[in-house]
């Protein structure tokens, strides 16, 4: 799932993992809020991937581009000293299906 | 900052002339001594029956408003019958007459007004124009009401209460609503009233009215720095925008899907909170969340209509 972190002080390597969207409704604008508003937490640069496509994971407008729906692989990345951290919060979130359903 | 909200439950005779007398061009005819009376409804009563002998049903704590109808009546009676009738009504311990049209009151009707201590006006208006003037009057002085620590502006033709700590910048942003063209109603201390029971409407003291303070510039008045286009007595609240420290916000909006509402003298106005931090352009976001307020009012809110044609677009490409 995770691909292996540079070691040291130096993470301009960014940190993977894939997650599925399980929610009924996908991503829309509640879960895309809950995503960003989490994200925004973490000082780590959060990227989401569907098909090629990377959008900011900071931005609402972004992940609702996405329209990523139920069933739907996604890779978040995450880059910076809190990466680790960022991943395992923002993958609890898609396993949660985002307090939904 | 005074934000008690109080019901009125009654105004004296004197309130209600004082208040309205010149605008219902009222002169006290007789009875003085009785100005203290309380007038406990918000609305007036045309008491012919009441005069005609029939006091079931007779609703005596409201202004009692006498026309044509009454006076003729009246005129056809003999002087002693006339005066029975007045002293019956009298004694109903009504809280004051007025009688429309210019229309003197008889001599018993005088005699009487001031034995029994009730103030009798008179009145140029003619009687359904001075029903619906006092109507409206007293509607208001019954009114609940209260002052709001805020500064009130109307965009566009929304009413948009300014709230937030002092400091944070309110009267800075509407100074910058006003040079966009919008006007304002009141800086800092706004009165709020509920009119029809269903309305909030806001309005400025007195004494403060289309007055500013500017820190580091002091008091500007509005109206004459800006015009008489920049100015309005009154609006409707239709939307409470608090401006918050930014590093204090827990809960940012970030969709605008759910509308949260701010209660006022228990009507439920639509509220945004607006995170202030330095380089942001209040006044343009005040601008857009009054703009936005707009489409709601109109059916359409954005995040919900956009987000309701995701989650259908979502769920196609999925059965797809």
């Amino acid at each position: 799932m995770k691909s292996s972190a540079s070691g040291g002080d130096d993470h301009r390597q960014p940190l993977n993992r894939d997650v599925v969207v399980i929610n009924k409704q996908g991503i829309h604008a509640r879960p895309a809020a809950l995503f960003v508003k989490t994200a925004t937490r973490f000082e780590s640069e959060i990227g989401v991937k569907k098909e090629g496509e990377v959008v900011n994971g900071k931005s609402i407008i972004g992940l609702l581009m996405l329209a990523a729906g139920q069933g739907t692989k996604l890779t978040l990345s995450a880059n910076g000293r809190d990466a680790d951290k960022a991943l395992t919060e923002l993958a609890k979130l898609f396993d949660d299906k985002f307090n939904e359903d | 900052m005074e934000s008690k909200s109080s019901a009125v439950k009654a105004i004296t005779a004197e309130e209600f002339y004082t208040a309205h007398g010149r605008q219902l061009g009222l002169k006290l005819e007789a009875g003085a001594a009785g100005l203290r009376r309380k007038i406990r409804e918000a609305t007036v009563n045309r008491p012919g029956l009441a005069l005609a002998g029939f006091f079931r049903y007779f609703a005596w704590a409201r202004v009692q408003v006498l026309g044509s109808a009454e006076k003729a009546y009246l005129k056809s009676l003999s002087s002693d019958e006339r005066r029975r009738r007045i002293q019956e009504f009298f004694k109903r311990r009504v809280p004051c007459v007025i009688f429309s049209r210019n229309i003197l009151p008889s001599r018993e009707f005088m005699e009487e007004a001031d034995a029994f201590h009730i103030p009798l006006f008179r009145s140029p208006l003619l009687t359904g124009r001075l029903i619906n003037s006092a109507t409206l009057m007293l509607d208001m002085d019954f009114a609940p009401k209260k002052t709001e620590h805020g500064t009130m502006v109307d965009i566009l033709g929304i009413g948009v209460l300014i709230k937030g700590e002092s400091g944070v910048g309110k009267s800075e942003c509407a100074l910058a609503l006003l040079e966009r063209g919008y006007s304002l109603v009141s800086d800092d201390v706004t009165r709020v009233y509920v009119l029809d029971g269903r309305d909030l409407m806001a309005t400025s003291p007195e004494e403060t009215r289309y007055l500013m303070e500017v820190r580091g510039l002091g008091l500007i008045d509005v109206c004459r720095v800006f015009g008489v286009g920049a100015i309005r007595s009154e609006k409707r609240v239709d939307l409470v925008v608090t401006l918050q420290d930014a590093q204090k916000m827990e809960n940012i909006e970030r969709v605008g899907m759910d509308e949260e509402f701010q209660e006022i003298l228990g009507i439920a106005v639509p509220h945004v909170g607006i995170p202030v931090s330095p380089g942001r352009d209040l006044a343009r976001l005040v601008e857009v969340a009054a703009l936005d307020q707009k489409l709601k009012t109109m059916g359409y809110n954005t995040a919900k209509e956009f987000n309701d044609r995701l989650i259908e677009r979502m769920r196609s490409e999925a059965k797809g």
